[in-house]
């Protein structure tokens, strides 16, 4: 006999284990580009964009999979995200405002 | 208003009713990610002002100063995802009631946590090589230096304090003490580490100084 899954818990199955393993190719896939990027002589600004863009995903990944956050309600989704979107939002400002001066400078 | 106590491994588990807004999360999943939006706020503040300084500074790295081994670190990042993998599994192994198999799981996290602090340590002092204190990496000697130590041993911190809170929910489980429900509420703050090493090692590690 199983205990049930909790709330927020994905749906039950097989396919929840193996839900968690493409996660874990997913995840393990982009740690590899992340550093073949690193190591690739681009512009630095398309290799930052890039290295953001990936680390998003992959951060969104373990909050939405591993965390469950996929099967929250949408009151707790937004009780984590909102507050966390903040600080991203203030570094955006941040970048853009440095940009400007250069720009301007 | 309805609730029940469900019995698992001797313990009482209180089954909530539905929330309107909540679902059936538990008070304590609640508060757990309360806790991890205060906690990733604390980073988000280490890392903005990470940020700042590295984008106000003329040298970001001077030319005496060692560079930071990314390859090394990829090897930390993926152990730390593996540990998430097990955690999710245990969980799984929990639910079914699969002592051994969630406890067995349980172990290899935690065992996935200690070998990363022994990385980090590696990393600073040196066990097969000279770590970077001694190859001139010194706290306090520049920011380059200072941000580093602060934000890589903050999250170091964690990854002890999880440990041990891994290492301490398997000895509860083990005793028929714990239930599924906290070894999910352990997993959070277990996946949360991993979440957040992922930021740190993209914008500390992987970013080109130059």
């Amino acid at each position: 006999m199983s205990e049930s899954p909790a709330p927020g818990a994905p749906p039950a199955g097989a396919s929840r284990a193996r839900q968690y393993l493409t996660i874990f190719f997913v995840l393990f896939l982009l740690t590899i580009i992340e550093v073949a990027v690193a190591y690739a002589h681009g512009h630095k600004t398309e290799v930052v964009v890039v290295l953001f863009s990936l680390a998003l995903v992959k951060a969104a990944c373990v909050a939405l999979f591993f965390m469950h956050l996929k099967w929250e309600t949408r009151v707790l989704r937004a009780t984590v995200v909102v507050p966390l979107s903040l600080p991203v939002l203030y570094a955006l400002i941040l970048i853009s405002e440095a940009a400007w001066r250069r720009l301007a400078g | 208003m309805q609730s029940a106590v469900a019995h698992a491994h001797g313990t009482r588990e209180l089954v909530l009713p539905q929330d309107p807004q909540f679902g059936r999360a538990s008070a304590g999943k609640i508060a757990m990610w309360i806790f991890l939006v205060s906690d990733g706020l604390s980073f988000a503040g280490l890392l903005l002002a990470y940020g700042i300084l590295r984008g106000e500074s003329l040298v970001w790295r001077h030319p005496d100063e060692p560079a930071l081994g990314v390859a090394f670190t990829a090897g930390l990042t993926f152990l730390l995802i593996c540990s998430s993998v097990t955690m999710v599994f245990a969980y799984e192994a929990a639910l079914h009631r699969d002592r051994k198999r969630a406890a067995l799981l349980l172990g290899l996290t935690a065992l996935g946590g200690a070998l990363f602090l022994l990385g980090q340590y590696s990393e600073y002092f040196g066990i097969l090589h000279p770590g970077l204190t001694k190859e001139g990496l010194v706290f306090g000697q520049s920011a380059y230096a200072s941000t580093f130590y602060v934000i890589t041993s903050f999250h170091g911190a964690h990854v002890f304090s999880g440990t041990v809170y891994i290492l301490v929910t398997l000895i509860r489980w083990l005793r028929g003490n714990a239930t599924a429900a906290q070894i999910e509420l352990l997993g959070l703050f277990w996946h949360f580490v991993d979440l957040v090493w992922i930021l740190v090692f993209t914008i500390v590690y992987l970013i080109p100084t130059g």
